[in-house]
């Protein structure tokens, strides 16, 4: 069966759509339909994959206009002519590939890696953590960084320095940890105007997370928490 | 596509999104409104004949549908509002799809009694 891939390039100057047949078997996935069309019809046809296994998060793009991972989407499932454009709210290099730089700034920026204060590297201590503890924040480790939160956030399409849902959820992630004690140095970072109060919980990075991981939540917990911790600072 | 045409695009977003436009969107004419509203109440400093003019004008059949469509526009962003509220205070946004749906028929119902209340006060029926 023959499906139709029409794609959005970019040659750095400018963007037009290019049309592609191929041959498409049962389970393919649109990777795979990228990877032939690169490799039988356009070898300069540009786009970002690693892992072919939905962990390492770099396939993102939008297909049929909502951001998925092109490793794990069987084209079949999507029918037999498809849209693959890069993702939106990220600066467009080559064709399907996105300038992730920003993205992953911010995400180095709410410092996400447990903090405490008895680090001793010389004698390292085991931190020992129950179940329950462990179910608190273990969704939101699953995050691939693959940006498809990102592309769909109206909060992110307006304001080039709003931290984003995934960086947000990062910082919840961790805050959530039992074994963490930065917190407060996490909450200073994420609660600004920038942060969880730029939010508009349009929940579309809820919709789309191929993870499932629900950042939406995150950032409302993160912000309830910032409410919180904002009012009992004016009886300190 | 420019940002504001990227608000009717409705191709691959979900419910929210839609949501999230409509809310902005509602934003926009009830601050409009807003805007007229009191410029037409300020008209009553030029006399009680200026004002009840005015009101002939626009209390007739022929700008009933605006006032309906008004009505729509103000019920649907105090309902979403209240449902954005409820899940930024960190609650239910587990149920967040029933919750959107449930705030949809409340909008439709309240919309619906209160046009039909307008069409009887302005038709006379």
């Amino acid at each position: 069966m023959d499906v139709e891939f029409r794609i959005r390039r970019f040659d750095g100057e400018k963007s037009y759509w290019q049309t592609f047949n191929i041959p498409v078997k049962r389970g393919m996935t649109v990777l795979e339909g990228l990877y032939y069309i690169k490799e039988n019809l356009d070898g300069s046809l540009t786009f970002r994959a690693s892992c072919r296994m939905a962990i390492c998060g770099s396939c993102a793009v939008k297909i049929n206009g909502k951001p998925r991972l092109a490793c794990e989407t069987q084209i079949l499932e999507i029918g037999n002519s498809l849209e693959v454009e890069p993702l939106d709210n990220f600066k467009v290099i080559k064709d399907l590939v996105t300038d992730f730089e920003g993205f992953f700034k911010k995400h180095e920026a709410v410092k996400p890696y447990l903090i405490r204060k008895d680090d001793n590297y010389e004698e390292p201590v085991e931190l020992i953590q129950s179940p329950k503890e462990l179910h608190a924040y273990y969704d939101f480790t699953l995050c691939v960084k693959c940006g498809a939160c990102y592309s769909v956030c109206p909060a992110a399409a307006t304001r080039d320095d709003y931290l984003g849902p995934a960086a947000i959820t990062a910082a919840y992630r961790f805050n959530a940890d039992s074994r963490d004690e930065g917190e407060k140095i996490r909450l200073a970072l994420v609660c600004g105007d920038n942060g969880v109060w730029r939010c508009h919980f349009a929940a579309e990075c809820s919709e789309v997370c191929p993870k499932q991981i629900d950042p939406a939540k995150a950032v409302q917990k993160i912000r309830f928490k910032s409410a919180i911790e904002t009012i009992k600072s004016i009886f300190r | 596509m420019v940002m504001w045409q990227k608000w009717f695009s409705v191709k691959g977003k979900s419910l929210f999104s839609i949501a999230f436009s409509l809310h902005r969107l509602t934003g926009v004419v009830l601050t409009i409104y807003l805007c007229m509203h009191l410029a037409y109440l300020t008209s009553i400093r030029m006399g009680k004949e200026v004002f009840e003019s005015f009101i002939a004008t626009t209390v007739t059949p022929q700008f009933l549908i605006f006032d309906i469509l008004l009505v729509l526009a103000g019920i649907y962003h105090g309902v979403n509002g209240l449902r954005l509220i409820l899940h930024e205070f960190g609650l239910t946004y587990e149920s967040r799809k029933s919750i959107l749906y449930v705030s949809v028929a409340i909008v439709l119902i309240v919309w619906l009694i209160a046009s039909y209340r307008m069409y009887t006060f302005v038709m006379g029926v």
